[in-house]
């Protein structure tokens, strides 16, 4: 190895600009990583709710002489009836539609208190079995428990509340969540509610809120011309009940739209577009500056076996053999991709310190950097095998030849 | 030493067959130094290929130390040459990356010695060829002489049963030629078997033997060599 080295350290300008490369590619490829895990970090949170099987719905009225609460009534009697379905409910929004409301819940009533934000479902005693979310302690809402909203001076906020296990770990965070049943939270300063349920987990509507795992269930139905049902079906029935229910509601009800069904795994699709296309390009950038890099390797080695001809027939004359020759170019590409990718190290743990600072990324993982170490040095050696297998079939008699 | 028994060398392409040599025999004793001389395209060349290992031929039998060469695979002649034959080339073929050291080195770090033998048998045959202070030097920084002397050096480090010398003053004037071949005569006095092809008829005649190739045979022995000087 050391006269390989001692000749690479003669002859630098031709192999500094492929090192070079090869510690950018280093570079760009450990953050691209860093930010397609984080990404991808962030699309794996389960939202809690039975994805696969559900859908949503919107009912649009311009009837003036309207009764919603009927249209309501029937409408969810007909969803739930239908084969297929599971169950269905009235609601304003669900996980990762990225629309929906919030409010803050604190633990003691008052203007000073220190109130947690919280997202909103407004559902039935259906909301827990359509959403398909895990009650981990206390209980489900009761149809006594579940009111209409009343704008004409009915109570603004229902008596009980559901909590997932993030907001009740948020406003009682000494406390198991069997503990915090029957405790009372703080609505709009002093309006207490009761906790009467806490589900494992059902995400904000909001992806990027750092509050995302913090939400509520409602039990309260309102809306005035717009419904939004979710419907959950049994397994595999989802894409066959759409179109029925479709049909179903306009055909009971023709002086309204019928509208905007979408699955849930659209919903996240939607939500993650920007994510999945981020990690699609850092993909697609990644492999381009490795396939570029590998082909500016074989264009060197190339080159360097082309402009050694002579002495490779040298060294095969000496009692090189066609293996010593293969060894010789893999050790000298091994030798560069060494310096390559322990500058790309040095280079992406920089560039990665620079990018948590200023974009608040999650630092590497300490296996990305060993892990990018030896995919270059594989890439390298891949490379450079074409190139060091023509450099073994030169034949010892190139020495004698006058070139 | 070396026994050729009527080797045969045929280049074919699509149209044409070379014969660059037919039916030739030669026999080499130890200790023997012969010089190879012969027009361009005579089969000179062809000729230390084969005899050097460096290429295969097509029908015929050589003999190498005793030891049959017709049936050996690639590696085994690469072991050979690399234990019994020192070359010498024309245009000496140092690698200009590596200092003088490291190039007479090349050929002990394919006999797999470890690095003191090397180091002694580099100091030693970088001495005889007094070159000893120059080791650190690259190849650019010596003169063609000075060249020659590394490459015969490199020749030699393995110790080697004999040399095999292409043009070894080719590219040399005629005050280094002589200094170059004065060291191969005392190589040679030493016990080094020598086979060198040269077009110098001067430098040829001072080699104990002489042998002609004309058309890819052997023309003339010994005295012959006079007749096709003075032709």
């Amino acid at each position: 190895m050391g006269p390989i080295w001692r000749a690479l350290l003669r002859n630098k300008s031709s192999y500094v600009l492929i090192a070079l490369q090869i510690a950018l590619t280093m570079a760009l490829m450990v953050n691209a990583i860093a930010i397609i895990q984080e990404r991808s970090r962030l699309m794996g949170r389960p939202s809690g709710v039975d994805e696969e099987n559900i859908f949503q719905i919107y009912s649009s009225s311009f009837d003036p002489d309207l009764e919603y609460q009927s249209m309501v009534a029937a409408d969810l009697d007909l969803i739930r009836n239908h084969p297929g379905v599971v169950d269905a409910v009235l609601t304003n929004s669900m996980p990762l539609r990225q629309g929906g409301w919030s409010q803050g819940l604190a633990i003691a009533p008052g203007d000073n208190s220190d109130a947690v934000g919280v997202a909103i479902y407004f559902v039935d005693e259906h909301g827990v079995g359509t959403f398909g979310i895990d009650l981990i302690a206390g209980r489900n809402f009761l149809p006594t428990d579940v009111r209409w909203f009343d704008p004409d001076g009915g109570p603004r906020w229902p008596e009980t509340i559901i909590l997932s296990n993030a907001m009740a770990m948020a406003l009682f965070p000494e406390s198991t969540a069997a503990e915090v049943i029957g405790r009372v939270a703080y609505i709009e300063n002093n309006l207490p509610v009761t906790i009467i349920g806490i589900i494992d987990r059902m995400q904000a509507p909001w992806k990027e809120w750092s509050g995302v795992e913090r939400s509520m269930l409602v039990p309260m139905k309102r809306g005035d011309d717009f419904a939004r049902y979710v419907v959950r079906t049994e397994t595999g029935y989802r894409d066959e009940v759409i179109p029925q229910i479709e049909k179903a509601l306009a055909d009971r009800d023709t002086g309204r739209i019928i509208d905007g069904a979408q699955t849930m795994n659209d919903v996240r699709a939607a939500a993650y577009l920007e994510d999945s296309a981020m990690i699609k390009l850092l993909v697609f950038i990644v492999s381009l500056l490795t396939a570029i890099t590998s082909l500016g390797i074989v264009g060197l080695a190339s080159f360097s076996v082309a402009r050694r001809t002579k002495q490779i027939g040298t060294r095969r004359a000496l009692g090189a053999t066609r293996r010593s020759i293969l060894r010789y170019f893999m050790l000298e590409n091994f030798l560069i991709s060494t310096v390559g990718v322990l500058g790309g190290a040095v280079l992406a743990v920089a560039i990665n310190i620079w990018m948590v600072q200023i974009f608040a990324l999650t630092p590497i993982a300490w296996y990305v950097v060993p892990v990018a170490m030896l995919a270059l040095w594989i890439v390298g050696q891949l490379a450079v095998l074409g190139p060091a297998r023509r450099a073994s079939q030169v034949s010892p008699a190139t020495a004698t030849r006058s070139i | 030493m070396l026994s050729m028994q009527n080797i045969s060398m045929v280049y074919r392409t699509e149209t044409v067959e070379t014969h660059a040599l037919r039916d030739f025999s030669l026999d080499v004793e130890e200790g023997e130094f012969v010089s190879v001389t012969g027009p361009s395209g005579s089969g000179k060349t062809t000729f230390l290929n084969i005899a050097g290992l460096l290429e295969g031929f097509t029908s015929g039998r050589y003999s190498l130390d005793g030891k049959d060469t017709t049936q050996l695979d690639d590696a085994s002649r690469s072991r050979l040459r690399n234990e019994k034959i020192g070359f010498i080339f024309q245009s000496f073929n140092l690698i200009p990356e590596l200092d003088i050291f490291d190039n007479v080195d090349v050929p002990l770090r394919y006999r797999g010695f470890d690095s003191a033998e090397r180091r002694r048998r580099i100091d030693s045959v970088l001495d005889m060829v007094g070159l000893a202070s120059r080791k650190k030097h690259l190849p650019s920084q010596l003169s063609g002489g000075q060249q020659q002397r590394v490459a015969i050096a490199r020749a030699l480090a393995g110790e080697p049963r004999f040399l095999l010398a292409d043009e070894p003053t080719g590219n040399l004037d005629s005050a280094m030629a002589d200094s170059v071949m004065e060291l191969l005569e005392d190589i040679n006095s030493k016990g080094t078997t020598i086979i060198m092809v040269t077009h110098e008829p001067s430098l040829a005649a001072r080699a104990r033997r002489n042998i002609f190739v004309r058309d890819g045979q052997l023309s003339v022995e010994d005295a012959g060599l006079k007749v096709a000087i003075g032709s």
